[in-house]
């Protein structure tokens, strides 16, 4: 049974339709990435995937329940989807261990010691374990979104999301960024990735699939399909 | 010169005495006004119609109106048109506090929306529910950027306590007449009078300009 289950599922925007009807499902385990163009829906998919956007119409399921099922909470689910974004998101009033932290202690209710002992290892996983005690505005973009994917990954998600993650970074930080991902996909996390870095696609992605003006024109393995486009 | 020296020991107990009923209404109606503006400032910010709307008549009619007659319509209208006794500290301290309140909504609103869009979504995907992460991560934020208008309507609200010389209070501002009516030495009195309002906000300017030095970010 796949993981993520999206029909026909469209979406406008004040009268302008950025998503027109996508299908696809995702299985335990998968890496897929989404590429095209800007403007081409592939963020507000991804977004949609947890409910950051309201869909106007179709079917999305996570971990076979349904989005939009009457009786679902919103907050449970979201613990299941790990989000990473391209602007980072880390809050700039909680230092580095207690931006990973806050979930954890606040929703799950865990005790301090333990989430903090986990937040270190997740801290050693990405290399920034020295930066616990350090906030945010002192540490470099790649240092940042190496910590935003700890954050996320504090919550145990069972999928993680990455909306461009490396698009704000310079590019000598991009590599370290990319690690911390392709380790993570080769620990066998199922993972949605809008990204414009064709080589981690092609190096890591179990799928590729490229969108334009709101649908998915072509999918396939990245070896059939960036080495011979159509 | 001994003159005036004899005037400010003459008076100044009562000026003291005056000052301190400021101090007392202005503190008190400023913590409760801080709660009306975070109440409101979140209902006009939230999803529900009805809160959004209500909170926009709040605003709307206690800015349309000056404090006097707010203060008028609580004091003497209120407690004759129910016959309820009300002290006169008491109305004053509901007028400030409503009227302030009113000012700090739109601190609050616009301290909330300067926060970026990300910073909820953020907390949000972590599972956290809406007034979690207003809690834990908007809030914080946004107070630090709220804190100098903070103090500006502090500062205002504490000079508004003179108008309520008007219903009775024995303020600063009351203390000073009543003790022009005895000497006559109105000059002298309203510098007295000036200066320690002068004083007191002076103090308040510069523990504010420590505490957004403090709480940079």
């Amino acid at each position: 049974m796949s993981l993520i289950q999206v029909k026909g599922v469209r979406k406008s925007f004040a009268g302008t339709e950025a998503l027109k009807g996508i299908d696809l499902t995702i299985d335990k385990g998968e890496v897929v990435c989404l590429i095209g163009p800007s403007g081409s829906g592939k963020s507000t998919l991804l977004r949609c995937l947890n409910r950051l956007e309201e869909i106007s119409e179709g079917f999305i399921s996570v971990d076979e329940q349904s989005l939009y099922d009457k009786n679902i909470n919103t907050n449970k689910l979201r613990e299941k989807l790990g989000m990473v974004f391209q602007a980072f998101n880390l809050f700039p009033n909680l230092n580095v261990i207690n931006n990973i932290t806050l979930a954890p202690l606040a929703v799950k209710k865990a005790d301090v010691k333990s989430s903090e002992e986990k937040a270190m290892k997740l801290l050693e996983q990405v290399g920034l374990k020295e930066k616990a005690l350090v906030y945010p505005d002192k540490l470099s973009g790649g240092q940042k979104q190496r910590v935003a994917i700890a954050r996320a990954l504090a919550m145990e998600p069972e999928i993680m999301l990455f909306d461009e993650p490396t698009s704000a970074l310079d590019p000598e930080m991009v590599g370290e960024v990319l690690q911390v991902m392709k380790n993570l996909a080769a620990y066998g996390m199922t993972m949605v990735v809008v990204t414009h870095e064709m080589g981690f696609a092609k190096e890591v992605a179990d799928r590729v699939m490229f969108m334009d003006s709101g649908i998915i024109v072509e999918e396939g393995t990245p070896r059939g399909y960036i080495y011979k486009p159509i | 010169m001994w003159d005036i020296i004899a005037l400010f020991k003459e008076s100044l107990p009562s000026l003291i005495s005056g000052l301190l009923v400021t101090l007392k209404v202005a503190s008190i109606s400023l913590v409760i006004a801080v709660v009306l503006g975070l109440i409101f400032g979140l209902m006009s910010i939230g999803k529900s119609k009805f809160l959004k709307a209500l909170s926009i008549i709040y605003v709307d009619i206690i800015r349309g109106t000056p404090l006097i007659v707010q203060a008028f319509f609580i004091y003497f209208g209120i407690s004759s048109a129910f016959g309820i006794k009300m002290h006169a500290v008491t109305a004053g301290i509901i007028a400030i506090s409503i009227n302030a309140g009113a000012y700090l909504v739109e601190i609050f609103r616009a301290g909330i929306m300067a926060v970026d869009k990300g910073q909820m979504e953020g907390a949000r995907c972590l599972g956290l529910s809406y007034s979690k992460a207003m809690q834990k991560v908007i809030l914080p934020q946004a107070v630090r950027k709220m804190i100098p208008a903070f103090i500006n309507q502090f500062i205002i609200s504490l000079k508004d306590t003179s108008i309520l010389s008007v219903i009775g209070i024995r303020e600063l501002t009351q203390s000073g007449e009543i003790i022009i009516a005895s000497n006559y030495r109105a000059l002298e009195t309203w510098v007295m009078v000036g200066l320690l309002y002068f004083i007191l906000i002076m103090v308040l300017s510069y523990f504010s300009r420590f505490l957004e030095r403090r709480l940079r970010i």
